[in-house]
């Protein structure tokens, strides 16, 4: 009888035991610029593309693990570089709230602004090497360095290290990005009489893949070795030809930036 | 009078291209007109009822369901999942020839789902867009990788490749999603023996370029104008045809003022150079998230007595475009769906009438929601039955305009919203309908509880096939909307079926495997149907080969 009394008290209590109505109430609001938006959780965790949350019983500890860390492989993000703890304790806080919420929501959709994230998430960079960031990744160039080289996660790795080569290189930029002409590109001549420019990026007894510089972004290929006529060490391939839709001002600021990340690893 | 006929049916088939499917199904649309309509007509209303299982596919992937379109080329189906997984079947048998996984980065967020929406074979490959951005060609015998390329950055863009690419000439042309995230959109394409790109065609025109003007500010930068359907091709003009999706932010324009081409829009470009040749856009400075998304169907048909090139498309809006695909002018529009309520009509130029916009802050019901008054599942044109046959929903939402700062790759609504329990009009639920493709004028209407989700196939046996929410892959009268035939699956269906023939003998083909963004909003209006169970699976028919 006691046993049983317990039981049906549990849900009660569970329900009354999270959070403040302060901290829900935050939660609520954080969720709607967060994660109620688009086609995810829906609004009050009705449902959406991913699953509903109201009506549902969560662990605190895995509401936790997952907004911080995100769920990999999935369209659940990690929070973790984006709210504090103090946001995710609240969020966490109203997301349990909904465990005893009817799974209609009352009301119309939230008025709440979208949660403002951070523009950048891996390395801040300051005011004075913005613009080279944006130029470095600007997505509305079809020739942009990050076509070809990968700074802080981001990026193609088809040429080496950017930040290693600007860390030693004491040259004036912009003559490096016009007229280097790397040693890591290739002449490639296939048996049907293809040529092209290319950098090797793996090589096993029966095949080759290797990034084809002719048009951006690079394609890589996989080639059997028996198509391959020779690899020649003479490349016909300028660095200069792919960055032209820089200024010179805008390759000194892109290696001013390059160098302040190599400067910060 | 039969005189006639026999006359103006000489004429038509004079002007009148070839659309129709045989032994094949070799394109995402069936041909590159994007028909969806078989010739095969082996199966027909005769005898259809007696359709049996031949063989299932369980592909192993039930995340996101099974949106694919299977594509069929001498003998061997091509089907991809979720997750870009591919795999060669044998047609007539089922056996598993290759299969190929695509390896995505490790801790990988994927945007907006994993499904894939097929792939594209041509000339012994096949072509797959990927969640990360690539496009990869494979080895059609063995599922070997050719090349790939990286288009941009998953993570900085915010999009990626979930439709079919198209495949013409040696060319690969492939869109890109991310029209609700700040991104700007284009058509890529790329030579299928190299990977190399050919050319781009930005969906927002840039600084100097022609249409820059209907953008404010940097607007352009994060405006959308996603191409998340395949395209079509009309090999004697020439041209591609692409549908580019809604203007970011979705549910408001304060900082994008204009008409913000090139979104909302069908661009006709030249194959060889990717260069416009014209465009219609059938949503000026949208504000729903009006998508011209759908496929772009190509049929040649005669208008007040003159044969017309006509091109045909389905606006996420409810309504249907009709406009002439040798050089855009508009021919006709009409409204698929009774819960309509964010234009009063479309003017005798394709003009919107009486625009009822979301507002800031304050909600406001607007039909049809967001999901579209159909979604992407495609329709058939059937040029036998002289019908288009195309799914819509009725169903309406709550909306609120929220101001917003566009981050590069970041989600960019500008609003919130929530399906409404009931339409303006009679119940919420779907339908599948046949209309005359240029009046809208309709023959007959099957209703359905819930939205159809899966696209429409139409055969030369006069029958049309698709299948619901609940795991019923059906066919109907084309002439009556007559039920003539189910089967239960075991999940919904939200892919679209095709068919094909392997030494004479046809047979009708259907992903099955529930899932998708649209099918996880509907628990909002109808709660039970989260317990839809997710599949993935391709179920294939014909008639017993004993004949009875």
């Amino acid at each position: 009888m006691r046993r049983w009394l317990v039981l049906l008290l549990l849900p009660v209590a569970y329900g009354q035991s999270i959070g403040t109505p302060a901290s829900v109430a935050r939660g609520d609001k954080l969720f709607a610029q967060g994660c109620s938006v688009g086609y995810c959780h829906g609004a009050g965790g009705s449902a959406a593309r991913s699953q509903r949350l109201r009506g549902r019983t969560f662990e605190r500890e895995y509401l936790i693990k997952v907004i911080r860390n995100g769920i990999p492989a999935t369209a659940m993000p990690a929070w973790g570089d984006r709210l504090t703890d103090a946001d995710i304790n609240d969020l966490t806080d109203y997301i349990q709230s909904l465990a005893t919420a009817p799974i209609n929501v009352a009301g119309g959709p939230s008025t709440e602004a979208p949660v403002s994230l951070p523009a950048e998430k891996s390395v801040d960079t300051p005011e004075e090497h913005r613009r080279g960031r944006e130029l470095f990744f600007d997505l509305t160039r079809e020739s942009r360095c990050s076509v070809c080289h990968r700074l802080n996660g981001n990026g193609t790795a088809v040429g080496p290290d950017i930040t290693k080569v600007a860390a030693i290189k004491e040259a004036d930029g912009p003559q490096v990005l016009r007229y280097g002409r790397p040693r890591t590109v290739r002449t490639f001549v296939l048996k049907d009489g293809e040529r092209f420019a290319g950098v090797p990026a793996e090589r096993t007894a029966s095949k080759t893949r290797v990034f084809d510089l002719s048009a951006t972004p690079p394609s890589l290929r996989s080639l059997v070795n028996t198509d391959v006529q020779s690899i020649q060490r003479q490349a016909n391939w300028r660095h200069g030809n792919v960055v032209r839709g820089y200024s010179l001002e805008d390759m000194q600021t892109i290696w001013n930036y390059v160098r302040f990340v190599a400067a910060k690893k | 009078m039969p005189r006639f006929v026999a006359l103006f049916a000489a004429a038509t088939a004079l002007f009148a291209q070839d659309g129709a499917t045989r032994e094949n199904w070799p394109h995402y649309g069936g041909q590159t007109s994007a028909w969806r309509y078989s010739a095969l007509d082996q199966v027909n209303a005769s005898n259809v009822s007696r359709l049996t299982a031949v063989w299932t596919f369980q592909t192993g992937d039930n995340e996101g369901g099974l949106q694919a379109t299977p594509i069929v080329v001498d003998g061997v189906m091509y089907v991809s999942t979720s997750h870009n997984r591919v795999f060669a079947i044998d047609a007539a048998t089922g056996r598993e020839l290759w299969s190929y996984y695509f390896q995505l980065p490790k801790g990988f967020t994927i945007f907006y789902g994993p499904w894939n929406r097929g792939v594209a074979v041509a000339d012994g490959r096949v072509f797959l867009g990927t969640l990360d951005n690539h496009v990869v060609a494979l080895d059609a015998k063995n599922g070997r990788e050719l090349w790939k390329v990286n288009v941009e950055d998953a993570n900085q863009c915010g999009c990626n490749i979930t439709a079919a690419p198209l495949v013409v000439k040696g060319k690969v042309i492939v869109g890109v999603t991310g029209g609700d995230s700040a991104h700007r959109g284009y058509v890529n394409a790329f030579d299928a023996k190299t990977g190399r790109q050919l050319w781009r065609f930005w969906t927002i025109p840039g600084p100097g370029e022609k249409g820059h003007e209907t953008w404010t500010g940097d607007s352009w930068k994060s405006g959308g104008g996603a191409t998340w359907m395949t395209g079509s091709y009309d090999a004697e003009l020439n041209l591609t045809y692409w549908s580019v999706g809604n203007p970011a932010a979705d549910f408001w324009g304060g900082n994008r003022k204009g008409d913000n081409l090139y979104t909302d829009s069908v661009v006709a470009l030249d194959l060889d150079t990717g260069k416009l040749k014209w465009h219609y856009q059938q949503v000026p400075h949208d504000v729903w998230d009006w998508d011209t998304a759908y496929e772009n169907v190509l049929l040649d048909l005669p208008v007040n007595g003159r044969p017309r090139k006509l091109l045909l498309n389905v606006n996420k809006g409810g309504y249907t475009f009709v406009v002439d695909r040798t050089n855009g002018e508009f021919v006709a529009a009409w409204p698929l769906v009774n819960n309509l309520n964010w234009i009063t009509g479309v003017g005798p130029k394709g003009e919107l009438l009486g625009r009822n916009e979301p507002v800031v802050g304050k909600s406001k019901i607007i039909c049809p929601s967001i999901g579209g008054g159909r979604s992407w599942n495609q329709g058939a044109w059937s040029p036998k039955a002289g019908m288009f046959f195309t799914t819509g929903i009725e169903w309406c939402e709550d909306v609120v305009a929220v101001p917003e700062t566009p981050k590069e790759g970041q989600v960019y609504f500008g609003g919130t919203f929530k399906l409404t329990h009931k339409p303006l009009k009679g119940e919420a639920g779907g339908h599948l309908g046949a209309y005359d493709p240029v009046t809208g004028k309709r023959a007959w209407l099957y209703e359905y509880k819930y939205p159809l989700l899966a696209s429409v196939l139409a055969t030369a046996g006069d029958v049309v096939f698709t299948g619901d929410a609940e795991g019923f892959f059906f066919a109907l009268d084309a002439t009556t909307g007559k039920k003539l035939w189910s089967y239960q699956t075991g999940s919904g269906n939200r892919g679209s079926a095709v068919t094909y023939s392997v030494n004479g003998r046809q047979y009708i083909a259907t992903p099955s495997g529930w899932g998708s963004a649209l099918a996880g909003l509907l628990p909002q209006i109808w709660p039970e149907t989260e317990r839809l169970r997710s599949g993935s699976a391709v179920f294939v028919f014909a008639l017993p080969e004993n004949g009875k």
